[in-house]
Protein backbone atom coordinates (compact mmCIF):
# COMPACT_ATOMS: atom_id res chain seq x y z
CA UNK A 1 0.00 0.00 0.00
CA UNK A 2 2.47 2.40 0.74
CA UNK A 3 4.43 1.23 -1.90
CA UNK A 4 1.62 2.08 -4.31
CA UNK A 5 1.34 5.40 -2.16
CA UNK A 6 4.79 6.80 -2.91
CA UNK A 7 5.20 5.39 -6.31
CA UNK A 8 5.43 7.75 -8.97
CA UNK A 9 2.61 8.37 -11.82
CA UNK A 10 2.60 4.97 -14.21
CA UNK A 11 3.81 6.52 -17.49
CA UNK A 12 7.18 7.32 -15.55
CA UNK A 13 7.87 4.27 -14.31
CA UNK A 14 7.59 2.81 -17.83
CA UNK A 15 10.82 3.11 -19.67
CA UNK A 16 11.49 6.28 -21.16
CA UNK A 17 10.73 6.74 -25.22
CA UNK A 18 12.45 9.72 -26.18
CA UNK A 19 13.57 11.16 -29.72
CA UNK A 20 16.73 10.38 -31.29
CA UNK A 21 19.01 13.12 -30.36
CA UNK A 22 21.11 11.25 -28.44
CA UNK A 23 24.60 10.91 -28.74
CA UNK A 24 24.58 6.82 -29.97
CA UNK A 25 27.52 4.88 -31.31
CA UNK A 26 25.47 1.40 -31.22
CA UNK A 27 22.42 1.85 -33.13
CA UNK A 28 20.50 -0.53 -35.10
CA UNK A 29 23.39 -2.95 -33.10
CA UNK A 30 20.88 -4.77 -31.39
CA UNK A 31 17.72 -6.65 -32.25
CA UNK A 32 16.91 -8.96 -29.60
CA UNK A 33 18.77 -8.60 -26.01
CA UNK A 34 18.05 -11.95 -23.10
CA UNK A 35 18.70 -10.12 -19.53
CA UNK A 36 20.44 -11.38 -17.21
CA UNK A 37 17.64 -12.62 -14.59
CA UNK A 38 15.49 -13.83 -17.76
CA UNK A 39 14.90 -17.09 -18.21
CA UNK A 40 14.22 -18.34 -21.92
CA UNK A 41 12.79 -21.62 -22.67
CA UNK A 42 11.79 -22.99 -26.11
CA UNK A 43 13.16 -22.76 -29.75
CA UNK A 44 14.80 -19.26 -29.63
CA UNK A 45 15.34 -17.43 -32.84
CA UNK A 46 15.57 -14.40 -34.61
CA UNK A 47 16.60 -12.99 -37.57
CA UNK A 48 18.59 -10.23 -36.49
CA UNK A 49 21.48 -9.97 -33.52
CA UNK A 50 21.38 -11.67 -29.86
CA UNK A 51 22.99 -11.10 -27.32
CA UNK A 52 22.45 -13.35 -24.32
CA UNK A 53 22.78 -12.14 -20.55
CA UNK A 54 20.83 -14.87 -19.39
CA UNK A 55 19.63 -18.45 -19.31
CA UNK A 56 18.22 -19.77 -22.48
CA UNK A 57 16.87 -23.76 -22.98
CA UNK A 58 15.87 -25.13 -26.09
CA UNK A 59 17.75 -23.85 -29.23
CA UNK A 60 19.08 -20.89 -30.55
CA UNK A 61 18.99 -19.55 -33.99
CA UNK A 62 20.38 -16.54 -35.36
CA UNK A 63 21.80 -15.41 -39.36
CA UNK A 64 23.70 -13.03 -37.70
CA UNK A 65 25.90 -12.28 -34.56
CA UNK A 66 25.70 -14.30 -31.17
CA UNK A 67 26.89 -12.78 -28.23
CA UNK A 68 26.96 -14.45 -24.87
CA UNK A 69 28.35 -12.77 -22.19
CA UNK A 70 30.19 -13.45 -19.28
CA UNK A 71 27.33 -15.38 -16.99
CA UNK A 72 25.66 -16.56 -19.47
CA UNK A 73 24.28 -19.96 -20.19
CA UNK A 74 22.71 -21.53 -23.13
CA UNK A 75 21.64 -25.34 -22.59
CA UNK A 76 21.17 -25.80 -25.98
CA UNK A 77 22.20 -26.29 -29.84
CA UNK A 78 23.30 -23.25 -31.11
CA UNK A 79 22.99 -22.23 -34.93
CA UNK A 80 24.66 -18.52 -36.08
CA UNK A 81 26.06 -16.16 -38.65
CA UNK A 82 28.90 -15.20 -36.48
CA UNK A 83 29.13 -15.59 -32.34
CA UNK A 84 31.53 -13.98 -29.66
CA UNK A 85 31.19 -16.29 -26.48
CA UNK A 86 32.44 -15.55 -23.11
CA UNK A 87 29.32 -17.28 -20.99
CA UNK A 88 28.65 -21.33 -20.93
CA UNK A 89 26.95 -23.17 -24.01
CA UNK A 90 26.26 -26.90 -22.86
CA UNK A 91 25.20 -27.85 -26.56
CA UNK A 92 26.70 -28.16 -30.30
CA UNK A 93 27.77 -24.71 -32.15
CA UNK A 94 27.26 -24.56 -35.80
CA UNK A 95 28.70 -21.24 -36.25
CA UNK A 96 28.82 -20.40 -40.42
CA UNK A 97 31.79 -18.04 -40.29
CA UNK A 98 33.84 -16.53 -37.19
CA UNK A 99 33.64 -18.37 -33.47
CA UNK A 100 35.34 -16.06 -31.07
CA UNK A 101 35.90 -17.91 -27.98
CA UNK A 102 37.11 -15.16 -25.23
CA UNK A 103 38.72 -16.32 -21.45
CA UNK A 104 35.99 -16.73 -20.03
CA UNK A 105 34.15 -18.88 -22.21
CA UNK A 106 32.73 -22.52 -22.40
CA UNK A 107 32.16 -24.67 -24.85
CA UNK A 108 30.81 -28.21 -23.80
CA UNK A 109 29.92 -29.35 -27.39
CA UNK A 110 30.83 -30.06 -30.61
CA UNK A 111 32.18 -26.95 -32.58
CA UNK A 112 31.67 -26.39 -36.42
CA UNK A 113 33.08 -23.25 -37.89
CA UNK A 114 34.98 -22.15 -40.86
CA UNK A 115 37.12 -19.14 -38.13
CA UNK A 116 38.17 -20.25 -34.55
CA UNK A 117 39.41 -17.50 -32.18
CA UNK A 118 39.85 -18.99 -28.98
CA UNK A 119 41.83 -16.68 -26.44
CA UNK A 120 44.07 -17.99 -23.38
CA UNK A 121 42.08 -19.43 -20.32
CA UNK A 122 38.69 -20.81 -22.60
CA UNK A 123 37.61 -24.06 -22.03
CA UNK A 124 36.26 -26.53 -25.07
CA UNK A 125 35.06 -29.92 -24.26
CA UNK A 126 34.06 -31.59 -28.21
CA UNK A 127 35.03 -31.62 -31.47
CA UNK A 128 35.50 -29.21 -33.34
CA UNK A 129 35.09 -29.18 -37.26
CA UNK A 130 36.63 -26.48 -39.37
CA UNK A 131 35.45 -26.05 -43.33
CA UNK A 132 38.47 -25.65 -45.88
CA UNK A 133 39.81 -29.12 -45.28
CA UNK A 134 39.08 -32.42 -46.21
CA UNK A 135 38.89 -35.10 -43.38
CA UNK A 136 40.91 -37.15 -45.56
CA UNK A 137 43.36 -34.76 -46.41
CA UNK A 138 46.62 -35.33 -45.32
CA UNK A 139 46.40 -39.23 -44.09
CA UNK A 140 49.37 -41.05 -45.19
CA UNK A 141 47.16 -43.47 -48.26
CA UNK A 142 46.48 -47.34 -46.47
CA UNK A 143 47.75 -49.88 -49.08
CA UNK A 144 44.61 -52.40 -49.17
CA UNK A 145 45.54 -56.14 -49.51
CA UNK A 146 42.76 -56.64 -51.96
CA UNK A 147 44.61 -57.03 -55.36
CA UNK A 148 47.30 -59.64 -53.55
CA UNK A 149 44.10 -61.46 -52.12
CA UNK A 150 43.10 -61.49 -55.37
CA UNK A 151 46.31 -62.86 -56.87
CA UNK A 152 46.32 -65.81 -54.25
CA UNK A 153 42.85 -66.39 -55.12
CA UNK A 154 43.72 -66.70 -58.95
CA UNK A 155 46.64 -68.53 -58.82
CA UNK A 156 44.62 -71.21 -56.19
CA UNK A 157 42.59 -71.24 -59.39
CA UNK A 158 45.33 -72.10 -61.44
CA UNK A 159 46.97 -74.57 -59.50
CA UNK A 160 43.62 -76.53 -59.65
CA UNK A 161 43.33 -76.28 -62.89
CA UNK B 1 -13.83 15.93 -46.90
CA UNK B 2 -12.34 16.84 -44.32
CA UNK B 3 -13.04 15.87 -40.25
CA UNK B 4 -11.16 17.63 -37.72
CA UNK B 5 -10.70 15.84 -34.35
CA UNK B 6 -9.64 18.71 -31.45
CA UNK B 7 -8.34 17.50 -28.26
CA UNK B 8 -10.67 18.99 -25.52
CA UNK B 9 -7.01 20.47 -23.78
CA UNK B 10 -6.80 22.68 -26.66
CA UNK B 11 -9.51 24.59 -25.37
CA UNK B 12 -7.04 26.08 -22.78
CA UNK B 13 -5.79 29.74 -23.72
CA UNK B 14 -2.26 29.56 -24.39
CA UNK B 15 -3.20 27.25 -27.50
CA UNK B 16 -5.58 29.47 -28.75
CA UNK B 17 -2.71 31.68 -31.17
CA UNK B 18 -1.72 28.11 -32.27
CA UNK B 19 -5.04 27.04 -33.75
CA UNK B 20 -6.15 30.03 -35.26
CA UNK B 21 -3.12 30.00 -37.18
CA UNK B 22 -3.51 26.42 -38.22
CA UNK B 23 -7.02 27.27 -39.66
CA UNK B 24 -5.92 30.24 -41.41
CA UNK B 25 -3.50 28.02 -42.82
CA UNK B 26 -5.79 25.25 -43.23
CA UNK B 27 -8.13 27.55 -45.15
CA UNK B 28 -5.50 28.63 -47.94
CA UNK B 29 -4.82 25.50 -48.69
CA UNK B 30 -8.54 24.92 -49.20
CA UNK B 31 -8.73 21.85 -46.90
CA UNK B 32 -10.54 23.46 -44.11
CA UNK B 33 -13.34 21.03 -42.83
CA UNK B 34 -15.46 20.29 -40.05
CA UNK B 35 -14.47 20.44 -36.76
CA UNK B 36 -15.35 18.05 -33.52
CA UNK B 37 -14.13 18.70 -29.91
CA UNK B 38 -13.60 15.33 -28.36
CA UNK B 39 -14.99 14.98 -24.60
CA UNK B 40 -12.95 12.59 -22.09
CA UNK B 41 -16.17 9.58 -22.85
CA UNK B 42 -16.84 10.14 -26.71
CA UNK B 43 -16.86 7.15 -28.86
CA UNK B 44 -14.35 7.98 -31.77
CA UNK B 45 -15.38 5.00 -33.77
CA UNK B 46 -18.95 6.14 -33.77
CA UNK B 47 -17.94 9.25 -34.69
CA UNK B 48 -15.65 8.73 -37.39
CA UNK B 49 -18.36 5.64 -38.68
CA UNK B 50 -21.01 8.06 -38.94
CA UNK B 51 -18.79 10.93 -40.50
CA UNK B 52 -17.55 8.69 -43.13
CA UNK B 53 -21.19 7.89 -44.09
CA UNK B 54 -21.84 11.61 -44.29
CA UNK B 55 -18.94 11.54 -46.99
CA UNK B 56 -15.73 12.40 -44.65
CA UNK B 57 -12.80 11.05 -46.11
CA UNK B 58 -10.15 12.11 -44.36
CA UNK B 59 -9.78 12.61 -40.31
CA UNK B 60 -7.43 14.79 -38.91
CA UNK B 61 -6.56 14.39 -35.08
CA UNK B 62 -5.44 17.55 -33.39
CA UNK B 63 -3.39 17.19 -30.37
CA UNK B 64 -0.60 15.60 -28.89
CA UNK B 65 0.41 11.45 -28.27
CA UNK B 66 -2.65 10.88 -25.99
CA UNK B 67 -4.92 12.28 -28.11
CA UNK B 68 -3.27 10.14 -31.20
CA UNK B 69 -3.21 6.96 -29.35
CA UNK B 70 -6.76 7.17 -27.76
CA UNK B 71 -8.43 8.00 -30.89
CA UNK B 72 -6.34 5.84 -33.34
CA UNK B 73 -6.41 2.74 -31.20
CA UNK B 74 -10.43 2.92 -31.48
CA UNK B 75 -10.77 3.74 -34.78
CA UNK B 76 -8.12 1.93 -36.71
CA UNK B 77 -11.02 -0.64 -37.96
CA UNK B 78 -12.67 2.31 -39.75
CA UNK B 79 -11.67 2.38 -43.44
CA UNK B 80 -10.56 5.96 -43.70
CA UNK B 81 -7.23 8.15 -44.44
CA UNK B 82 -5.91 9.07 -41.12
CA UNK B 83 -4.06 12.67 -40.43
CA UNK B 84 -2.64 14.26 -37.39
CA UNK B 85 -1.34 18.08 -36.53
CA UNK B 86 0.84 17.91 -33.38
CA UNK B 87 0.00 20.51 -31.06
CA UNK B 88 1.18 20.35 -27.51
CA UNK B 89 4.54 19.21 -25.34
CA UNK B 90 3.99 15.52 -25.76
CA UNK B 91 4.31 15.12 -29.24
CA UNK B 92 6.91 12.00 -29.74
CA UNK B 93 4.78 10.01 -32.16
CA UNK B 94 4.74 13.22 -34.88
CA UNK B 95 8.65 13.33 -35.19
CA UNK B 96 8.14 9.20 -35.61
CA UNK B 97 6.01 10.36 -38.60
CA UNK B 98 8.02 12.93 -39.92
CA UNK B 99 5.05 15.71 -38.66
CA UNK B 100 6.58 19.01 -37.55
CA UNK B 101 4.69 20.63 -34.56
CA UNK B 102 2.71 23.87 -35.28
CA UNK B 103 1.70 25.25 -38.71
CA UNK B 104 4.25 23.45 -40.72
CA UNK B 105 2.16 20.72 -40.16
CA UNK B 106 -0.53 21.75 -42.67
CA UNK B 107 2.39 21.58 -44.89
CA UNK B 108 2.50 18.35 -44.41
CA UNK B 109 -1.30 17.50 -44.59
CA UNK B 110 -1.88 19.14 -48.02
CA UNK B 111 0.75 16.84 -49.66
CA UNK B 112 -1.43 13.99 -48.77
CA UNK B 113 1.74 11.45 -48.52
CA UNK B 114 -0.02 8.20 -48.02
CA UNK B 115 1.65 5.53 -46.12
CA UNK B 116 -0.07 2.41 -44.41
CA UNK B 117 1.22 1.56 -40.91
CA UNK B 118 0.85 -2.13 -38.76
CA UNK B 119 -0.62 -0.94 -35.57
CA UNK B 120 -0.67 -3.74 -32.61
CA UNK B 121 -3.68 -5.20 -32.18
CA UNK B 122 -5.33 -7.18 -28.19
CA UNK B 123 -6.89 -9.98 -30.50
CA UNK B 124 -8.43 -11.39 -27.05
CA UNK B 125 -10.07 -7.72 -26.26
CA UNK B 126 -10.65 -6.57 -29.73
CA UNK B 127 -8.81 -3.06 -29.33
CA UNK B 128 -5.52 -1.72 -31.34
CA UNK B 129 -2.84 0.71 -29.75
CA UNK B 130 -0.73 2.31 -32.01
CA UNK B 131 1.94 3.62 -29.70
CA UNK B 132 2.77 1.47 -26.81
CA UNK B 133 1.35 -0.99 -24.76
CA UNK B 134 2.29 -1.08 -21.01
CA UNK B 135 1.98 -3.64 -18.14
CA UNK B 136 3.44 -2.29 -14.82
CA UNK B 137 4.98 -4.94 -12.67
CA UNK B 138 3.45 -7.88 -12.40
CA UNK B 139 3.98 -11.53 -12.05
CA UNK B 140 3.63 -12.60 -16.02
CA UNK B 141 5.05 -15.37 -18.17
CA UNK B 142 5.32 -14.20 -21.97
CA UNK B 143 5.02 -16.78 -24.52
CA UNK B 144 6.54 -15.45 -27.92
CA UNK B 145 5.07 -16.45 -31.45
CA UNK B 146 4.13 -19.99 -29.68
CA UNK B 147 7.78 -20.27 -29.91
CA UNK B 148 9.66 -20.14 -26.79
CA UNK B 149 8.48 -18.83 -23.55
CA UNK B 150 10.10 -15.86 -21.28
CA UNK B 151 10.01 -15.34 -17.44
CA UNK B 152 11.89 -14.07 -14.37
CA UNK B 153 13.69 -15.90 -11.92
CA UNK B 154 13.03 -13.54 -9.12
CA UNK B 155 8.92 -13.59 -10.04
CA UNK B 156 8.18 -9.68 -11.04
CA UNK B 157 8.72 -8.40 -14.86
CA UNK B 158 7.26 -4.94 -15.65
CA UNK B 159 6.30 -4.83 -20.15
CA UNK B 160 6.45 -2.61 -22.37
CA UNK B 161 5.81 -2.96 -25.90
CA UNK B 162 6.66 -0.59 -28.81
CA UNK B 163 5.01 0.14 -32.11
CA UNK B 164 5.89 2.93 -33.44
CA UNK B 165 8.23 5.02 -30.79
CA UNK B 166 12.13 4.47 -31.01
CA UNK B 167 13.46 2.98 -27.70
CA UNK B 168 16.17 4.28 -26.22
CA UNK B 169 17.82 2.53 -23.18
CA UNK B 170 20.41 3.78 -20.73
CA UNK B 171 23.12 2.39 -19.17
CA UNK B 172 25.12 3.95 -16.27
CA UNK B 173 28.62 4.32 -17.67
CA UNK B 174 27.58 2.92 -21.06
CA UNK B 175 27.16 3.72 -24.23
CA UNK B 176 23.25 4.19 -24.52
CA UNK B 177 21.15 1.66 -27.00
CA UNK B 178 18.53 2.96 -29.26
CA UNK B 179 16.52 0.28 -30.42
CA UNK B 180 14.15 1.24 -33.79
CA UNK B 181 10.95 -0.64 -34.13
CA UNK B 182 11.37 -2.52 -37.35
CA UNK B 183 8.55 -2.95 -39.60
CA UNK B 184 6.51 -5.97 -39.83
CA UNK B 185 7.66 -6.82 -36.08
CA UNK B 186 6.37 -5.23 -32.62
CA UNK B 187 9.44 -4.77 -30.24
CA UNK B 188 8.49 -6.11 -26.52
CA UNK B 189 11.13 -4.51 -24.03
CA UNK B 190 10.80 -6.50 -20.17
CA UNK B 191 12.18 -5.88 -16.82
CA UNK B 192 12.52 -7.94 -14.58
CA UNK B 193 12.61 -6.58 -10.83
CA UNK B 194 15.81 -6.79 -8.77
CA UNK B 195 14.89 -5.36 -5.52
CA UNK B 196 11.55 -4.27 -4.02
CA UNK B 197 11.97 -0.92 -2.44
CA UNK B 198 9.62 1.32 0.07
CA UNK B 199 10.17 4.01 -2.42
CA UNK B 200 11.66 2.62 -5.84
CA UNK B 201 12.04 -0.77 -7.45
CA UNK B 202 15.65 -1.29 -8.69
CA UNK B 203 15.15 -3.12 -11.92
CA UNK B 204 17.66 -5.25 -14.15
CA UNK B 205 18.71 -4.26 -17.44
CA UNK B 206 15.58 -4.38 -19.70
CA UNK B 207 15.22 -7.99 -22.18
CA UNK B 208 14.25 -6.98 -25.56
CA UNK B 209 12.25 -9.31 -28.65
CA UNK B 210 10.42 -8.49 -31.50
CA UNK B 211 7.96 -10.36 -32.03
CA UNK B 212 4.82 -10.98 -34.47
CA UNK B 213 2.16 -12.69 -31.83
CA UNK B 214 2.84 -12.74 -28.06
CA UNK B 215 0.66 -14.23 -25.41
CA UNK B 216 0.81 -12.20 -21.81
CA UNK B 217 -0.38 -14.67 -19.11
CA UNK B 218 -0.02 -14.21 -15.37
CA UNK B 219 -1.51 -16.44 -12.45
CA UNK B 220 -3.25 -13.13 -10.41
CA UNK B 221 -5.17 -10.46 -13.36
CA UNK B 222 -2.61 -8.06 -13.63
CA UNK B 223 -2.88 -4.39 -15.45
CA UNK B 224 -2.46 -3.64 -18.96
CA UNK B 225 -2.35 0.31 -20.16
CA UNK B 226 -2.73 0.35 -24.24
CA UNK B 227 -2.88 4.36 -25.63
CA UNK B 228 -3.99 5.74 -22.46
CA UNK B 229 -6.91 3.10 -22.14
CA UNK B 230 -6.56 0.84 -18.82
CA UNK B 231 -7.67 -2.57 -18.00
CA UNK B 232 -7.35 -5.63 -15.95
CA UNK B 233 -6.43 -8.72 -17.50
CA UNK B 234 -5.38 -12.18 -16.80
CA UNK B 235 -4.70 -13.34 -20.41
CA UNK B 236 -3.79 -11.28 -23.57
CA UNK B 237 -2.88 -11.98 -27.02
CA UNK B 238 -0.97 -9.16 -28.94
CA UNK B 239 -0.50 -9.45 -32.60
CA UNK B 240 0.68 -7.26 -35.30
CA UNK B 241 -1.83 -6.15 -37.75
CA UNK B 242 0.00 -5.21 -40.87
CA UNK B 243 -0.55 -2.08 -42.66
CA UNK B 244 -3.76 -1.33 -41.03
CA UNK B 245 -4.36 2.11 -40.99
CA UNK B 246 -3.85 4.25 -43.48
CA UNK B 247 -1.98 7.59 -42.87
CA UNK B 248 -0.54 10.83 -44.06
CA UNK B 249 3.01 11.20 -43.37
CA UNK B 250 6.05 13.88 -43.88
CA UNK B 251 8.94 13.13 -46.00
CA UNK B 252 11.04 12.94 -42.78
CA UNK B 253 9.46 10.03 -41.46
CA UNK B 254 11.89 7.69 -39.38
CA UNK B 255 10.48 4.40 -40.95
Amino acid sequence: MLDAMFQKPISSTAPKMESMKTDVRREDSVETVVGPSVVVEGDFSSEGNIIVKGTVSGSVHTTKLLRVEEGAKIFANVKAGNAVVAGTIRGNAKIAERLELVSSGRIAGDIDCKVFVIEAGALVNGKITMAGMEADEGRPEKKSNFGRMKVKSSEKEDSVM
Amino acid sequence: MYLYLYDNFLRQKKFDAVIRAIETRLTDFGIAGKILRLQPFTNTEAVIEEERKRGASTVVIVGDDTTFGHTVSRAASCPILFGFLPIGEENSIASVLGIPAGVEACDVLSRRRKVKLDVGWMSNRNRFFISQLHIPTADITVAYDEKFVVSSKHGGMELVVCNLQPFVWREKGRDDYIVHPQDGKLEAFLRPIARKGLFRDTYEEPSIFPFEEMIVSGRAPFVVEADGNTTKEKKIIIQLAKRRIEMIVGKERKF
